[in-house]
């Protein structure tokens, strides 16, 4: 720690939100000259700035799953790309998950910045392609049972050298996807993300000159260790522990345990998953990225928003994840729904575990996934391969304060839907419904948020269909006397048919939700419906005037209002 | 031209006048308090300062009442009729947080309530064919549902793709007309013919929703003004800084949702034309918030991209203003960890600053201008409001200690974290678009402008700054120069591959005909100006980039050009560009103004080379203290020169000059600071 009178608060603070915005400003440009519409609709990137050490030194807030690998990532990269191996004008991408990346689709591109010479950090963006190749389009391979199955590796390599394209690299990653034109225009798109920080971070550090800058960021640091250490100093010592669950893993019909042991010993934490089951065989595995990351977003949700979000944070940190297991997986196995699906398990565990001790700050489950449907085929006029990633919303948990958001992505996102009017102009299906699932927010003084379900029908061509999702066996807890939410659901009805078919049912498949390359034909439907969040307290307990505003509004029916809540009331 | 010509801005707590006489050439400006109960009354007031009522020619009208509704969720109970299965898209909105890692967030209510949601049978598709017919039968059940519920008092209808093929939309308005005639109808397609489901249903409802507040105030403006003997040439100014009929606004409030801010703009462009500068960024700065705009080349940006509060979009066309929520009234204070904060807590007009002896005892930006002593205690708001300098004393070394610093260097911190603030709503409207802040003036007004401007040049790297007349009131000045303005746009699906010259020529065309049809209904047939434009991205990409389109109508060779100019922007814009890529038509716009007479600005009086300072004081810069000389802004004379440090005082503002610049006054009685000054 320096010696906090010395810290210029003032310039800090500045450097502070003037960095912010650079990232911001990279986000801007990679939202408006991306390609795929889970980058420009969904905004599934995100984009950092580190120090020469790899340390986060700022971020905007994109997604923030992304965010606590970051160190991580740079180290890799550095270990196997030496920092004298690097000129102005590189561009390095990356999506090794076994090389500290968190899942194969999450594309890393790292620009040094140098100034005057000298090696002062690097920009990054981070962003979810949604065409790796592999063995299904779009990734999500339910089925996946190893890496290679998940679509290419990306170890660190040059992209960009010294300013110029390396084509090879180009040649390679594009000829390995489905959709090339896509993956071209993403890439320039994240490139250009990496381009924008360098220039702005450049010019903050001429204007404040190197020494100045290096300094304020090494105190931006510790001021944000220091406010960490302030949060986790006022919980009390103890052991708090939670679990919760990954329903199946696409491959065996069996549970996994994510088990989260979180030890505060003064003004440190340890956040301890033994117990946790051992690694599965299909692909909701988490990479020690993930499970660090998933640790610090779980404790950054529990304590003060305003803490400047900064590698600094995570000083008073530590993970005990041991391998082989769920939440720390062994090559070569599958890993693609652990980013997904089981970060934000994770998250909610940890935000779970210390309910007890800070009640204001925590709340019940979510529906804690992101429902990932993803679909490929050929249009039927130009023949060019298409691939859409699609996520769903699902509820947030009651809170101390108030009910859960309903249709809300999860928390290790923060990603929009897809408009209805966007996605049928790009891919030939039609979205027959899109509504909010009544009574599938848990019950509770504070009930949880309500979900979503959507219907899609194909209407031109075969459509290959895969899923990445959970929750339709493990609901979501309530918490404090709070009931589960409402489960999720996919279902299929063929053209000739009239019945919905769960998909287990419909294609032999093991699981419901997780599952790879099912066809869609023209005339076929399918249903999603996202599970809704956990309550908060008894609902017993629930405001008589909310509950009667949620029967009129048909967020609750009569039934459970008279079932659940014990009170009736009619609706209009 | 005779008669008076009156500007009218109604604000949260003033209301600002500014009268132009056409034949005297005269300007004055005065302002009342607002009368939030009935925002008319202030009016009446103000307008009552004429002796002959007669003698007012033509009023503009600057309104937030529209906003206000909205905000203080005051606006009317509206059914809203979509789409059968798509009742819950208000409620599901797009699913992403206000931030990340806050637990506390709750999620904004739609303006409408989900019982009053209905649904009709019909789909058109992503084509414009019509794959599901409107089942008119339902929709006359709708309408007697509607009627069934008392409470309705404005209707709103968003059908899936309706801004590819309208039918459906047109039809339910008709037989809602016919069925519950007395009921107000806003359709999708009238309001945004844009895509995006959520995004037009939020613009459409929050149309409703306004539509009979807005109407009752206009109604009763219009009874009370001709009760006055007051002219029938009164308009209302638009988000876009077009004016329109109070007729037109009573049927399309929703374009008024951003009225006040857009005169600063306007007047901005104005002066950056009299005063010959091309690129001008605008600076309004009062006591809870920012507004910045740049002006490029003489000409305003445009957005519709807004948001009222976060998930709550309203995406009409309307100038590119960006707000920050930091102003005079900023409150400084030192969060957990010790580091100094400024905002975005405001004080508000009630305690307001330390200063205003109501009560405040946290130090604010405005009490840090007053211990670094460029505000002047005994000449705020022109002396009718004395200022209490030991309250922002005691404000201040609170803080100061707390700092372990002085007050001085604690109130010069509360300056640059402010300051920075505003240099961050400054690169939003320069920096991210690709326009280089050393081609620009800076230009300050609102009550606290003139005080940053100089600093704010250096901070964001402008080498010009100008204060204008009137900083307090330059919003109503702004409308006095306003043209009567209509925007017409309309999604259209092509590609440059595919690229169908004649359904492009016919859509503008026809875009073009219904813009000036708009004005000619309003009364505006002369001085008609025409614009189009084409908006335009990769296919693939998911937002636009706007071309101009240089003639009336596109042949092979112009359609080229465009696609050229599409590269060279986004070049530009992003820093490089897809060449061979096939790029996408979205949208195609057309601009109709009908161009009204301009005022001619009064000169001031020449004379003299150096001023003669009022007074001199202890004014803090960042170089430390100096005797600074004070000017009287109204005994300054065209072609005068000020060099820095100096501080110059008006009734509503104070500009301040650091000590290495330069000041001018041009021949009409424009501040002109550093290069533009002929200094640094």
């Amino acid at each position: 720690m320096s010696d906090q009178s010395q810290v210029d608060m003032v310039t800090m603070s500045i450097i502070d939100s003037t960095m912010t915005a650079v990232c911001r400003e990279m986000g801007i440009v990679l939202m408006k000259t991306s390609y795929s519409t889970i980058f420009n609709e969904a905004l599934d990137f995100t984009c950092v700035l580190a120090n020469r050490d790899g340390e986060l030194i700022a971020q905007a807030e994109f997604c923030p799953s992304m965010i606590g690998g970051v160190p991580l990532l740079v180290r890799s990269c550095v270990q196997e790309i030496p920092v004298d191996e690097l000129e102005p004008g590189d561009v390095i991408v990356h999506n090794d998950p076994y090389r500290g990346g968190l899942h194969s689709p999450e594309h890393t591109l790292i620009k040094p910045i140098f100034v005057d010479g000298d090696l002062m950090g690097f920009a990054m963006t981070i962003g979810h392609l949604v065409e790796i190749g592999g063995m299904v389009p779009g990734a999500f391979a339910g089925e996946a049972t190893e890496i290679f199955h998940e679509g290419i590796r990306v170890p660190p390599v040059k992209i960009k050298k010294a300013g110029k394209d390396v084509e090879e690299v180009w040649k390679l990653l594009l000829a390995n996807v489905r959709t090339p034109r896509y993956n071209y225009g993403d890439l320039r798109a994240l490139i250009a993300g990496v381009d924008v920080g360098e220039r702005r971070l450049t010019d903050v550090i001429r204007k404040y000159g190197k020494a100045v800058f290096e300094k304020n960021v090494a105190d931006l640091l510790d001021y944000s260790e220091s406010r960490m250490r302030a949060e986790l100093e006022a919980i009390p010592d103890g052991k708090y522990s939670f679990e919760d669950h990954v329903e199946d893993d696409g491959i065996e019909n069996r549970s996994y345990k994510i088990a989260v042991n979180v030890h505060i010993q003064g003004d440190e934490a340890v956040i301890d998953y033994t117990g946790t089951s051992p690694q599965a065989k299909g692909p909701v595995n988490a990479t020690l990225g993930v499970s660090y990351s998933a640790a610090y977003n779980g404790i950054l949700h529990a304590t003060d928003p305003s803490i400047p979000k900064n590698s600094g944070c995570f000083r008073p940190l530590r993970i005990v994840s041991p391998p082989g297991t769920l939440l720390n997986v062994d090559y070569p196995a599958p890993e693609v729904g652990g980013n997904t699906e089981t970060h934000c398990k994770i998250a909610g565990a940890v935000i779970g575990a210390l309910t007890g001790v800070l009640p204001d700050r925590t709340m019940a489950a979510e529906g804690a996934t992101h429902t990932n449907f993803v679909f490929g085929g050929q249009d039927s006029d130009s023949g060019e391969a298409f691939v859409c990633y699609a996520i769903e919303l699902s509820g947030w948990g009651g809170r101390s304060f108030a009910d859960g958001n309903s249709a809300t992505d999860s928390i290790n996102g923060n990603c929009r839907v897809i408009p209805v009017e966007v996605f049928e102009t790009r891919f030939p299906m039609q979205c027959e419904s899109y509504k909010l699932v009544p009574d599938s927010g848990g019950a509770g003084k504070f009930r949880g948020g309500l979900s979503t379900q959507r219907t899609l029908k194909s209407l031109k061509v075969d459509i290959t269909g895969s899923q990445m999702s959970d929750r339709h066996h493990n609901a979501a807890w309530g918490i404090h006397g709070g009931g589960e939410g409402g489960l999720a659901g996919t279902w299929f009805k063929a053209a000739s048919g009239s019945d919905w078919l769960t998909i287990d049912k419909a294609f032999g498949k093991v699981s419901q939700s997780k599952w790879s390359n099912v066809t869609i034909g023209p005339g076929d439907s399918i249903r999603f419906q996202t599970p809704g969040g956990g309550g908060w307290g008894d609902p017993k307990e629930r405001d008589r005037e909310s509950l009667e505003e949620d029967v009129r509004e048909g967020f609750v029916s009569p039934k459970i209002a008279r079932d659940v809540y014990g009170v009736s009331v009619e609706a209009e | 031209m005779a008669g008076y010509l009156v500007g009218v801005d109604v604000g949260g707590t003033f209301t600002d006048f500014v009268s132009y006489n056409g034949e005297t050439r005269k300007i004055e400006v005065w302002k009342n308090l607002s009368t939030p109960s009935d925002p008319n009354d202030g009016i009446l007031k103000g307008l009552g300062r004429f002796e002959d009522p007669a003698s007012i020619r033509n009023i503009r009208l600057g309104t937030t009442i529209a906003t206000n509704a909205i905000l203080e969720r005051k606006g009317a109970v509206v059914a809203y009729v979509t789409t059968d299965g798509f009742r819950d898209v208000p409620f599901i909105q797009r699913g992403n947080r206000r931030g990340h890692y806050d637990i506390t967030w709750v999620k904004a209510k739609p303006l409408v309530k989900r019982r009053h949601s209905y649904e009709v049978n019909e789909r058109v598709m992503a084509d414009g064919s019509v794959s599901e017919p409107l089942d008119e039968a339902g929709v006359r059940e709708i309408a007697a549902a509607i009627k069934a519920e008392p409470e309705i008092e404005a209707v709103a209808v968003n059908l899936l793709f309706s801004y590819v093929t309208p039918d459906h939309e047109q039809r339910v308005r008709e037989i809602f007309a016919e069925e519950i005639p007395d009921l107000p109808v806003s359709i999708s397609y009238d309001v945004l013919p844009k895509w995006k489901e959520y995004e037009r249903a939020s613009t459409t409802i929050a149309d409703a929703y306004v539509k009979p507040i807005v109407s009752s105030h206009v109604n009763r403006l219009r009874e009370r003004i001709a009760n006055a003997g007051i002219t029938e040439q009164i308009v209302i100014i638009k988000s876009n800084g077009g004016e329109m009929t109070l007729e037109a606004a009573a049927r399309s409030p929703i374009q008024m949702t951003v009225s006040g801010p857009t005169g600063g703009v306007i007047a901005g462009r104005q002066i950056a034309s009299l005063v010959d500068i091309k690129d001008l960024v605008t600076l309004d700065m009062g006591g809870t918030s920012t507004d910045c705009a740049a002006i490029v080349g003489g000409r305003e940006n445009f957005t519709t991209d807004f948001d009222i509060e976060f998930g709550l979009p309203i995406q009409i066309p309307m100038i590119d203003i960006r707000t920050i929520g930091a102003g005079g009234g900023s409150i400084g204070w030192i969060d957990k960890g010790g580091m100094l904060r400024v905002g975005p807590e405001s004080a508000g007009a009630m305690p307001g600053p330390a200063c205003y002896g109501r009560g405040g005892e946290r130090a604010t930006v405005t009490d840090a201008n007053v211990v670094l002593g460029r505000i002047n205690p005994e000449n705020f708001l022109g002396g009718d409001m004395g200022l209490d300098v030991e309250a922002a004393h005691a404000a201040m070394a609170q803080l100061a200690d707390a700092l372990g610093r002085s007050k001085d260097e604690t109130a010069l911190a509360i300056i640059q974290i402010a300051n920075n603030n505003m240099v961050g709503a400054l690169r939003t409207v320069l920096v991210e678009r690709g326009l280089d802040p050393r081609d620009f003036t800076l230009c300050g007004f609102g009550g606290a402008g003139p005080l940053h401007v100089a600093d704010l040049m250096v901070e964001a790297g402008i080498p010009s700054g100008l204060v204008p007349n009137y900083p307090g009131q330059f919003s109503a000045f702004g409308f006095i120069m306003t043209d009567a303005r209509v925007d017409a746009q309309r999604t259209i699906q092509l590609t440059s591959n595919n690229f169908d010259l004649d359904r492009a020529n016919q859509a503008l065309t026809l875009l073009v005909e219904s813009g000036i049809s708009d004005l000619n209904k309003q009364g505006y047939t002369e001085r008609l100006q025409v614009t189009r434009s084409v908006e335009l991205r990769y296919a693939g990409q998911n937002y636009e980039l706007e071309v101009p389109i240089a003639t009336e109508s596109l042949d092979a060779a112009g359609a080229k050009a465009v696609w050229q100019s599409f590269h060279d922007l986004h070049q530009a814009r992003f820093g490089f560009n897809i060449p061979g890529e096939v790029i996408e038509v979205i949208t195609l716009k057309a601009t109709v103004v009908s161009l009204a007479e301009k005022p001619e600005l009064p000169e001031i009086e020449t004379g003299g080379e150096t001023p003669e300072p009022v007074s001199v004081r202890r004014v803090v810069f960042e170089d430390g203290e100096h005797e600074t000389p004070i000017y009287d802004r109204s005994t300054l004379t065209s072609g005068q020169t000020i060099a820095g440090p100096a501080v110059v005082e008006e009734p509503v503002s104070v500009t301040v000059l650091r000590p290495e610049q330069r000041m001018t006054i041009d021949p009409w009685g424009n501040l002109l600071i550093g290069e533009i000054a002929g200094g640094a």
